[in-house]
């Protein structure tokens, strides 16, 4: 069997390169998509801990991230397409109207 | 088995970087679907079924398709590069490896008291049938009104006003 530490490092290593993907990234279409990168890699480790300790709770909390998820991304993309329609761009640069 | 697991986890991490460094936000779409692929083979090799067939059928088929059908209803070119670019990359990939410098010897550490899988967890799909429905009940309902005001949430925010000017606010 796959120790679980292996499972946490790699979910480790994907959640900071989603986390890197959100600092770097300007298309407000690529941030949401390094969200759902660091959400998966959670995700995981719920399912690994959830398999080395044997029972299901982890795996109910995985399937709540994921309702979340879905729910998110409906919002998300419609205050995407909302921002696109008043500015004609995606880019987090160009909301900036709240800056002082 | 571990050959398995090296296999998708090396197809992961590359596909997880492949989102973050490509240019056309397209092509980051179709990276981050292999990506959400492996995490679903994974789950898999994990026993956890149920939740593999979810991965592929939610996230993998609803949120992607919602993702590359907004890239080309609103068909984005390439993100312009920008000076600050440069360094903005360089601070944050120190940052990132710090942290998991940090990060994966405390995990290590804390999650040792966890075993290495040794039981089978048997028959996932009817377990997780069983669980949602009696101890995770109220929850699983309450998930329910979360995604109906989502989608009332998403149809108001995407619509177009029909008043222009004289509406409340927007516009």
């Amino acid at each position: 069997m796959v120790p679980t530490s292996f499972y946490l490092t790699l979910s480790a290593v994907v959640f900071t390169i989603g986390a890197i993907g959100v600092m770097v990234r300007r298309n407000a279409i690529v941030v949401f998509m390094c969200i759902e990168l660091m959400l998966n890699a959670v995700n995981l480790s719920f399912v690994a801990l959830s398999r080395s300790t044997g029972n299901l709770h982890g795996q109910v909390a995985v399937f709540f991230v994921m309702v979340v998820a879905a729910a998110e991304a409906a919002v998300g993309l419609a205050i995407i397409i909302a921002f696109f329609r008043s500015k004609h761009s995606v880019e987090t640069t160009d909301a900036s109207e709240l800056n002082l | 088995m571990t050959y398995i697991f090296l296999l998708l986890a090396l197809v992961m991490v590359a596909s997880a970087l492949a989102v973050v460094t490509l240019h056309n936000p397209l092509h980051s779409a179709l990276a981050l679907i292999l990506n959400l692929l492996t995490v679903a083979a994974l789950f898999a090799a994990l026993d956890a079924h149920f939740l593999a067939a979810v991965q592929i059928i939610v996230y993998a088929g609803a949120i992607m398709v919602l993702v590359v059908f907004l890239l080309m209803l609103l068909n984005i070119k390439t993100e312009k590069p920008k000076p600050m670019g440069k360094f903005l990359f360089v601070l944050s990939a120190a940052v990132g490896v710090s942290f998991l410098a940090l990060c994966i010897p405390a995990f290590n550490e804390a999650f040792r008291i966890f075993p290495d899988p040794v039981h089978e967890l048997e028959g996932t799909v009817k377990a997780m049938g069983r669980i949602l429905y009696t101890e995770y009940v109220f929850p699983f309902e309450a998930a329910s009104v979360l995604i109906l005001a989502a989608i009332v949430g998403a149809v108001m925010l995407a619509k177009r006003s029909y008043s222009k000017g004289s509406g409340h606010g927007s516009n």
